[in-house]
């Protein structure tokens, strides 16, 4: 059938043959943006670009004009200026999805005239320019971004980043710190458990010890500030938590082989000290990457809404303002495909609308005069004019912003099984540690200390420190070989207990397009041709419905010209072919007549002037996967239900189809979030599926929130587990996966309870020799690593998802 | 036995200066993108400079 475009990889369309000319050969291209792009980079002497590329590029968009952001109202607020005439402002592109997109913007930036410094960073997707004003206009440099196929938005979170960056860097040098120390204190270490052995001399034996203070000193004081700091804030809090006792084994640990290695008796224990140091980092930095990768939270807000606008002034004419300069009252024409910059009244007759961003659905809806139009949703059709009511904090969009973060704070965070156990049995190892020191006080003052130490080092916490993230990496990359990425870490035992999942309707269930599902022929024409002239009429539309019908348009049958084509907005499209005039739209619309009551929403009329010729039935098409994942969930027991914004008779329709029982539509953001808190009161666990940003805020409400892969950026970013294959079917596969980590890291636990409660008591007494105590601690740890190992992942996966993997390999902890 | 009292010292201070030029390498921007530099050197072809007439001159 059709084949994928060259630049952008979407399928062309029926009818298009458009062709770009890149290195001497025609690649076929799906539209005049693409075609544009894909001669522009080739001119550049950038063709390379489609070699290094791993993903296909964004679709372009229209060409636009930039000028407005020569303004200098506007730049104060993005634009950075330095002291020798240059300027800095950093970009949020959108579409700069690999490398190989870092390459080409670089390139097609560096070569301009007053560019001084481009610096691209693909996994923040921004890009920070540094060049001269007086050369070169920051517009023309956005030009040529966007001529590339790509959208850029200038972006004030510049200082945000530097922070970011400050903190990953502090962050890797201490783990490197705290790695290369453990190895050389282990080293000498292993020196004096030989000199236990085979008898050392107390000259040697002391010189080691020393180097071992030498090394573990900086891994202690450096490497480890990020445990004291956390135990501050514990102690301010006047709570005691994993940080507090972490610092006190971390300190007595040291503190008392320091004691010993000055006072030259008794038994030294560095190897330990930066062990545990350099694990809890390990576990800490990997869990910090995956995380940043997940979480930009408010790059996609600001994307949603625009920064410029325009205003129409007192003298009628329109200007282009930044934004923030618009006031409750102003009056503002919006473009076709472009967002509306604040809450309002519509001015118009009609205009149709995309609000996908507050119910999810992406069927244009139709608003009339006097009615409101969402900041942030997207003009269809227009320019439309409207009357400025709420600007900044008092929008919808900001509200939706709110509620998210509500949610997220509301959210019990429960502790993960390990980090509680451990916690506990710290404590507990402390209070030990004392009674022994205080009851040998009483008989034997001079071992008081060795005896309290011993009971330290016997319950060292290694298998403990071990055990979880062992077991999460496994867990994490087993996951990821699936498709399924796990942002946080604390998601696997709430995962495991989930017993009811609830899917959202549109872009997770359904896919968001519309099927031909039959066709009623009214007229005397056939089924054939009545299609061909309804895919001529919806030849140039974007909706939904007209992808549709073109697509349903039998193979390889000419598309006759359709003349004079004309779009009424919430109503149809009208248009001549061969001298004749057709209509096709709704049901009122075709046939010039005010409609039934109660008309199919999903039915498509197409009439020529002397009536209708026929009755086009369209539906959401389902994800070929969505029957299967459901019958599986329900076969591990979980109960299943659906939340959708949409009507209550499409609602219905997709769940007839899959089965579904428990469903509710029509349900604003706040509805899904009161059903969802209403079924946790009941006490289940709940899963909650989705795709959109207005999911965002239900997902944060949810016990375990599940975003697709092919979802928006905010969705995923509130998710607990990313879809990178956008597979439903891997959600009971990742259930299935948690269930078997919670079992291993049981077993583990109880592996090193039972290997601490065997070893204490003895340590208790001062009956552990060194070499017995080592032997006991490493044992320990290689069970508990070989038990891990256990943790894989199903070996029939699909090899769709093992293609998805690559692309998110950047945050893959293993 | 001696020598191990050379030797030791002398394997901290390579490890001091192993530290040491991977903290450089952190604040120079060497760890903050680890992707696309390995692209880089794949596609670099800048144009040849013309060649300079004057000094071409016979002599």
């Amino acid at each position: 059938m059709s084949a994928a475009c060259f630049h952008c990889g979407e399928a062309i369309p029926h009818g298009v043959a458009l062709d770009a000319c890149v290195n001497g050969e025609a690649h076929a291209v799906c539209c005049i943006g693409c075609q544009a792009a894909a001669q522009w980079i080739a001119t550049l002497g950038l063709a390379d670009y489609y070699r290094l590329r791993s993903t296909p590029a964004g679709r372009a968009g229209a060409a636009v004009d930039f000028s407005a952001w020569d303004r200098a109202q506007l730049q104060r607020l993005y634009v950075r200026h330095a002291g020798n005439g240059s300027a800095e402002v950093c970009v949020l592109v959108e579409g700069l999805r690999c490398a190989a997109c870092a390459w080409l913007i670089d390139r097609a930036l560096r070569d301009l005239p007053g560019v001084r410094a481009v610096e691209v960073n693909p996994g923040a997707r921004r890009v920070r320019i540094e060049w001269m004003p007086a050369n070169m206009a920051l517009s023309e440099m956005l030009g040529r971004i966007a001529r590339l196929g790509y959208t850029p938005h200038p972006c004030n979170a510049q200082a945000l980043d530097a922070l970011d960056q400050r903190e990953s860097r502090t962050a890797l040098k201490r783990l490197i710190v705290a790695g290369l120390g453990m190895m050389q204190a282990m080293m000498f270490a292993v020196t004096l458990y030989a000199g236990a052995f085979e008898g050392i001399d107390p000259a040697t034996r002391d010189f080691f010890r020393w180097i071992g203070l030498i090394v573990t000193t900086p891994v202690v004081i450096y490497a480890a500030q990020p445990f004291f700091a956390g135990a501050a804030r514990e102690l301010r809090a006047r709570t005691l938590g994993m940080d507090t006792t972490i610092v006190l084994a971390i300190t007595l640990i040291y503190v008392a082989s320091l004691y010993e290695t000055l006072r030259g008796g008794g038994e030294v224990y560095f190897d330990s000290a930066s062990m545990f140091v350099f694990l809890l980092l390990g576990g800490r930095y990997l869990e910090m990457r995956a995380r940043r990768h997940a979480a930009d939270v408010v790059d996609a807000l600001a994307r949603l809404q625009p920064a410029l606008a325009q205003r129409r002034s007192a003298a009628g004419a329109p200007e282009t303002v930044g934004v923030h300069e618009l006031e409750a009252g102003d009056i503002v024409v919006v473009a076709v495909g472009v967002a509306v910059p604040a809450d309002g009244i519509l001015l118009d007759e009609a205009c149709e609308v995309d609000e996908s961003l507050l119910t999810g659905e992406s069927a244009a809806r139709t608003r009339r005069r006097g009615e409101t139009l969402i900041a942030g949703s997207v003009v269809r059709a227009g320019p439309v004019e409207m009357r400025v009511a709420h600007v900044g904090a008092d929008t919808v969009l900001s509200s939706i912003m709110r509620l998210i973060e509500r949610a997220q704070t509301r959210r019990p965070r429960a502790a993960l099984l390990g980090d509680r156990i451990a916690a506990r049995f710290v404590a507990g190892v402390l209070a030990l540690t004392v009674l022994t020191a205080v009851a040998w006080l009483c008989f034997d003052p001079s071992r008081a200390f060795a005896a309290a130490l011993a009971v330290l080092v016997v319950s060292c916490p290694c298998a403990f420190a071990l055990s979880v993230p062992v077991a999460h990496l496994r867990a994490a990359s087993a996951l990821a070989r699936i498709g399924v990425l796990m942002p946080g870490t604390d998601v696997l035992e709430k995962l495991a207990r989930v017993d009811r999942v609830v899917f959202d309707k549109t872009g997770t269930l359904t896919r968001d397009r519309l099927e031909l599902v039959g066709i009623d022929v009214i007229g005397a024409r056939g089924a054939d041709a009545c299609l061909r002239i309804a895919a001529a009429l919806e030849l140039g539309s974007a909706h939904p419905l007209a992808t549709a019908i073109r697509a349903a348009a039998p193979a390889g049958a000419t598309i006759p010209r359709a003349e004079m084509l004309q779009t009424i907005a919430g109503a149809g499209i009208a248009g001549c072919i061969d001298g004749q005039r057709y209509r096709i739209g709704r049901t009122e619309f075709a046939l010039g007549r005010a409609a039934p009551a109660a008309t199919d929403d999903d039915a498509v009329v197409l009439a020529d002037a002397h009536g209708a010729l026929a009755r086009l039935h369209l539906r959401e098409t389902l994800r070929d996967e969505a029957a299967g994942a459901i019958a599986v969930l329900r076969a591990q027991g979980c109960k299943v239900a659906m939340l959708s914004g949409d009507s209550q008779a499409r609602a219905a329709a997709v769940a007839e189809r899959l089965g579904i029982d428990d469903f509710r539509a029509r349900a604003k953001p706040d509805d899904k979030l009161r059903a969802l808190e209403a079924w946790r009161a009941c006490g289940d666990t709940v899963a909650m599926v989705g795709d959109g940003v207005n999911d965002a805020p239900v997902l944060a409400g949810a016990d375990v929130a599940i975003a697709l892969g092919g979802g928006t950026q905010l969705a995923q970013a509130s998710a607990d587990l990313v879809l990178a294959s956008d597979r439903l079917d891997t959600i009971a596969t990742a259930r299935t996966l948690a269930l078997t980590t919670l079992r291993v890291l049981r077993a583990n636990l109880y592996w090193a309870i039972a290997y601490n409660l065997s070893g204490i008591p003895l340590a208790a007494f001062g009956l552990v020799p060194p070499w017995l105590a080592a032997i006991g601690m490493s044992a320990s740890s290689l069970f508990v690593v070989l038990n891990s190992l256990r943790i894989a992942p199903p070996q029939a996966s699909s090899p769709r998802a093992a293609d998805a993997v690559p692309a998110f390999a950047e945050v893959l902890p293993a | 036995m001696n020598i191990v009292l050379v030797l030791i010292p002398l394997s901290l201070v390579l490890l001091a200066a192993g530290v040491s030029a991977f903290f450089w390498g952190v604040n120079h921007a060497q760890f903050d993108d680890l992707d696309t530099p390995a692209l880089m050197p794949l596609a670099e072809d800048p144009p040849a400079p013309a060649p300079d007439r004057d000094d071409a001159s016979p002599k």
